[in-house]
């Protein structure tokens, strides 16, 4: 089943068009990157998904489910159990700044799903290791680094095992030397097949971990095809400009 | 001066005292959630709620204290119709009164509480799939909290020495009963020993919020 399917997606603010007859489909583990210049409608796209933003016109289905139809959107009970299958990391973290680390990842299971406390524990623990971050349970996150912020970040909407993970610049707000490590992290969610749609403007991390590259420009997708096409053989003049080619 | 004298002055000041902190206790205890409740219909979407409560906290703000409490203890009583069964203990009008002012004032301190929080505070809560209320109370509460403090430490302190207000109003509390003495035997002796007092109440609740304030600290 595709995971996710978006079709003649429409937005404007007030007489601009962010967002027009965007389309296209994420099959399940299909790691997907979204390039594009700044303003092009990457990061509002990407917020429809899981309902930051809402569009005015189109049709998101997730997993098959319909979170908006031709415009019109589902019930809230539904849309809140269509978006609980999605996570989603900020370009900003977003932390809770008033948690420890190990608090930050197990809120969400505690107050949402309500699971047990030593499953969600034990759970937490594993994620914090598996972004390299177990010796900083205990820590606030304003003690963090950019790069370990955002690992928490990735383990954070982990915890609630979702089917797709969205990022939306995950290391825009990094400094250089930082944004290695979060990469690795996220290549190694790509390695496990986790359906993925990243925004980023690391074309060289978009090459070597997208099963699909998707070039927004002025609110459409101009060009989309295989990292070998878009960063190799780009079809249209304005995608060689991005680019640089 | 004798410590004899001092001790007979001390003995109804500090019974004054206790009106003044039962006042304090009160107006706190209910004027600080009262505030928050005030500050969340501010917000709301609901535009009428919206203006019913920014247009409290205008005219509770825009008007003296000593004024509301006049108002509450004997204006009341003469409000047409209602007015008869409105008629109270001098001392529980002017509870009402503390409470509904300083409502006003926490419900704006909240308020700048709740401007400072991050946007993406509330969208990582919404994506994590945590509702409004959970949101509220787990991540927006204690950071708001935490901003406002300082502002409520200020606001907590001022209410001690508004307690003295109740003077205007004839009810018996600390400052009254130091003008009594005063009065009575020609030093001003009192109003030293009732400026002590004050004193040690603001330290508490000084210490006290300090305290709460490093409680809250989060690095």
């Amino acid at each position: 089943m595709t995971m996710i399917e978006v079709s003649d997606m429409k937005k404007t603010y007030g007489s601009v068009d962010v967002l027009q007859k965007v389309r296209f489909t994420v099959e399940p583990g299909e790691v997907v990157a979204v390039i594009g210049p700044s303003g092009s409608g990457k990061s509002t796209m990407l917020r429809s998904l899981i309902h930051l933003e809402e569009i005015d016109g189109g049709s998101i289905r997730i997993g098959g489910e319909s979170l908006v139809e031709d415009g019109r959107y589902a019930a809230p009970s539904v849309i809140r159990q269509i978006t609980s299958r999605m996570g989603m990391v900020f370009q900003h973290f977003n932390l809770f700044p008033h948690l420890t680390v190990q608090q930050n990842l197990e809120l969400a299971p505690k107050m949402v799903k309500r699971e047990n406390a030593a499953l969600i524990r034990s759970r937490s623990t594993e994620l914090l290791a598996k972004v390299g971050l177990a010796d900083k349970a205990g820590a606030h996150p304003a003690k963090l680094s950019g790069g370990q912020k955002q690992r928490v970040a990735i383990a954070r909407a982990l915890m609630m095992s979702p089917d797709i993970l969205l990022f939306d610049e995950p290391t825009s707000a990094l400094d250089p030397e930082l944004t290695g490590e979060v990469l690795q992290v996220i290549k190694q969610l790509a390695s496990e097949k986790i359906t993925m749609v990243i925004v980023t403007h690391e074309m060289n991390f978009a090459r070597d971990v997208a099963d699909r590259v998707i070039f927004m420009d002025n609110g459409e997708i101009a060009e989309s095809g295989t990292p070998e096409q878009i960063f190799g053989n780009p079809q249209l003049e304005r995608t060689r400009a991005f680019l640089k080619l | 001066m004798s410590l004899d004298y001092l001790m007979d002055i001390a003995r109804p000041m500090l019974e004054g005292a206790q009106t003044t902190i039962i006042l304090f206790l009160i107006a706190i205890l209910l004027s600080i959630p009262l505030g928050y409740c005030i500050t969340l219909l501010a917000n709301s979407s609901i535009r009428i709620l919206s203006w019913l409560a920014h247009t409290f906290i205008y005219v509770i703000r825009g008007t003296p204290l000593l004024l509301q409490l006049l108002f509450f203890c004997f204006g009341l009583p003469m409000l047409p119709v209602i007015g008869e069964y409105l008629v109270m203990d001098r001392f529980m009008a002017a509870c009402l009164g503390f409470v509904i002012n300083y409502a006003a004032y926490f419900a704006e301190i909240f308020r700048g509480g709740l401007l400072s929080i991050d946007k993406g505070q509330h969208e990582a809560a919404k994506v994590l799939g945590l509702n409004k209320w959970q949101t509220m109370r787990k991540v927006i509460l204690p950071q708001m909290t935490r901003v406002a403090l300082p502002a409520m430490a200020n606001e907590s302190i001022t209410l001690v020495k508004d307690t003295a207000l109740l003077y205007a109003v004839a009810v018996p509390e600390l400052l009254h009963y130091a003008q009594t003495a005063v009065n009575r035997d020609f030093t001003i002796m009192p109003f030293v020993v009732a400026g002590v007092i004050y004193l040690l109440m603001t330290l508490v609740l000084t210490l006290f919020f300090k305290a709460l304030e490093r409680r809250f600290k989060y690095e």
